[in-house]
């Protein structure tokens, strides 16, 4: 079993995205061997109305979500976020979000960021934050976007300790609070590892060494990246074979089963 | 045979050097890399004579020590005419090296660079540049060369071996595969630790496999990942893992470079042809630099490199 936390659906507005297609993603899945993913909308990424993105990813998934996993793309500061987390939850079957503060242009910080994070957290659904989406070098002429840094996070890990957190697309944790032992943040973070060195610098291995197999998770980054190199880190990953099957799947599950415990408490409930 | 045609080893300046050597090439042992081209590059960007010639003298001791995995290429700023000139004809006539590597003192399409592209025909051996095109001015470092400059300079010296460094370096890399394609004389190295999806593919298609080289620049699972990855056929996987590296260390060995004779390298883990050291090689002419090619202001002295 392997389980992608990082994918996307559709087309982005600075580069041609092949396998944008759910049935193309899949095709790529199957060659690549991974069961499942969990994907947003790379449009909604660049869309005023993020939600417009979600939609077109709803529709993409419908008929496969035994693999495809639906992630909301939410702005805090459009309007009518929390009508868009509604549906996204209830009727698109959103399991988690991505949030993108530096394209949608807010703070992490910021009061509407830290409501949208509650609400989600209320709802059960992960809250995944992608640290870039593209190398900044090769950023566009009209959109001059940073990387997240993750000293920005942290204030939020410490802010919403009930929501789970699942980091995307980053690196240099090592350095950062983030990848320490003894951070005195709550553990409601997971790290995916498509950018983290697994030979030389070995990040992966020494977030393994203080984190612990339970805080990694697997992630591509596709179709944006070729999956194979986030794949070949697993393979050259010295550990255990049942802490790399924790971050092959299993932490993506249990985190996923979470969302939908969650969810079916809620429905017990109404 | 796969080559790594981008790789450094570790300054000496740092305490971990040694270890740092080691884990290159066990990196490589794990990835089936068979050999390595590596170059060693001063910590700041602007590298005086003594530096680089301290440099090559420890990429020569790492040969030594892993003989058959390490390629030497050497390092040198044209800006130090005479000298990098000399350093050349030492290294590659005279120690084996098999390559030049050339960074970001001066953009490589300008004049003071053009001697040092005489000397590498005159040896036949390649030149790895390094290079990346951003949309915005790159204030780190001033005179990057991109692959249009890598271009023209190929247009002024069709029969120079030039190697455009990392297109998955973090630039804009399908302006990069655009403008290298009006060069056929120039190669594009795939190394860098961007994985973009469709790179490799784009750059076959554009330019042709038989220009591309396979790289990693030290982010190792990305450059093997994004071959293995590439949506192309095994033939043409190998020549982009060692194959065409492998012609272009050839064509040297072959009477082209007056600085160079051919021989063959047995140990380790296969072997290739590399340059035995020569007393063809006449002794380098003195050259002045250009009156224009003033290091850069203080500051950038000191701005250390950053990973591609």
């Amino acid at each position: 079993m392997l389980i992608d936390v990082n994918a996307y659906l559709g087309h982005f507005a600075f580069r041609q995205l092949r396998h944008a297609t759910a049935a193309a993603l899949l095709r790529l899945m199957d060659r690549k061997g991974i069961d499942k993913a969990a994907v947003s909308s790379a449009s909604a990424i660049a869309y005023r109305n993020p939600q417009a993105g979600n939609e077109e990813l709803a529709a993409e998934v419908r008929r496969h979500r035994d693999r495809l996993i639906p992630f909301a793309v939410i702005n805090p500061f459009y309007a009518g976020w929390q009508d868009d987390l509604r549906i996204c939850h209830e009727e698109f079957g959103a399991k988690g979000l991505r949030l993108y503060p530096k394209w949608h242009n807010y703070a992490l910080a910021d009061p509407c960021c830290l409501d949208l994070v509650n609400a989600a957290a209320e709802r059960g659904l992960i809250v995944s934050i992608p640290i870039r989406v593209e190398d900044c070098r090769q950023r566009h002429w009209l959109c001059d976007v940073p990387d997240l840094q993750l000293t920005e996070i942290v204030p939020l890990l410490r802010a919403c300790p009930d929501a789970q957190f699942i980091l995307l697309n980053g690196l240099g944790y090592v350095k950062s609070p983030l990848g320490q032992k003894s951070n005195g943040l709550p553990s409601n973070y997971a790290i995916e590892i498509s950018r983290l060195s697994a030979l030389l610098g070995n990040e992966l291995g020494q977030l393994l060494a203080t984190l612990g197999a339970g805080r990694l998770v697997f992630g591509t980054g596709m179709p944006f990246n070729y999956p194979d190199p986030a794949l070949l880190k697993l393979d050259v990953l010295e550990a255990a074979d049942g802490d790399k099957e924790r971050i092959r799947w299993q932490n993506a599950a249990r985190l996923l089963d979470q969302v939908a415990r969650h969810d079916r408490a809620n429905q017990t409930r109404t | 045979m796969v080559i790594d045609c981008h790789a450094h080893l570790a300054h000496h300046s740092s305490a971990t050097w040694e270890a740092d050597d080691r884990r290159l090439i066990e990196a490589a042992d794990k990835l089936g890399i068979d050999q390595l081209c590596c170059s060693t590059l001063t910590p700041t960007f602007w590298a005086t004579a003594e530096g680089f010639r301290e440099c090559n003298e420890w990429t020569a001791q790492a040969m030594e020590r892993f003989p058959g995995r390490v390629l030497g290429c050497c390092y040198v700023n044209p800006g130090f005419s005479r000298e990098a000139l000399e350093e050349i004809r030492r290294c590659v006539g005279g120690r084996g090296f098999v390559g030049i590597k050339l960074y970001n003192q001066y953009v490589c399409s300008e004049p003071v660079v053009w001697p040092i592209v005489e000397l590498a025909i005159e040896l036949g051996v390649p030149i790895l540049q390094h290079a990346g095109h951003s949309h915005y001015p790159n204030k780190e470092q001033p005179r990057l060369s991109d692959a249009g400059h890598v271009a023209e300079l190929s247009r002024r010296y069709p029969e120079a071996m030039l190697i455009c460094a990392h297109v998955c370096g973090g630039g804009d890399w399908e302006w990069t595969i655009k403008a290298l394609r009006s060069a056929p004389g120039a190669f594009l190295d795939t190394s860098g630790s961007v994985t973009d999806e469709g790179t490799l593919e784009m750059a076959a298609s554009v330019l042709g496999v038989d220009r591309l080289v396979f790289g990693c620049d030290m982010s190792m699972t990305a450059g093997v990942g994004k071959i293995r990855a590439a949506r192309l056929g095994e033939r043409e996987k190998r020549k982009i893992l060692g194959g065409n590296l492998e012609g272009i260390l050839r064509r040297g060995t072959r009477g082209g470079g007056r600085g160079a004779t051919e021989g063959t390298r047995g140990e380790g883990r296969g072997s290739t042809t590399t340059r035995q050291p020569s007393t063809l090689a006449p002794p380098a002419p003195p050259l002045l630099p250009p009156s224009n090619l003033a290091p850069p202001a203080s500051g950038l002295l000191r701005r250390r490199r950053r990973p591609c």
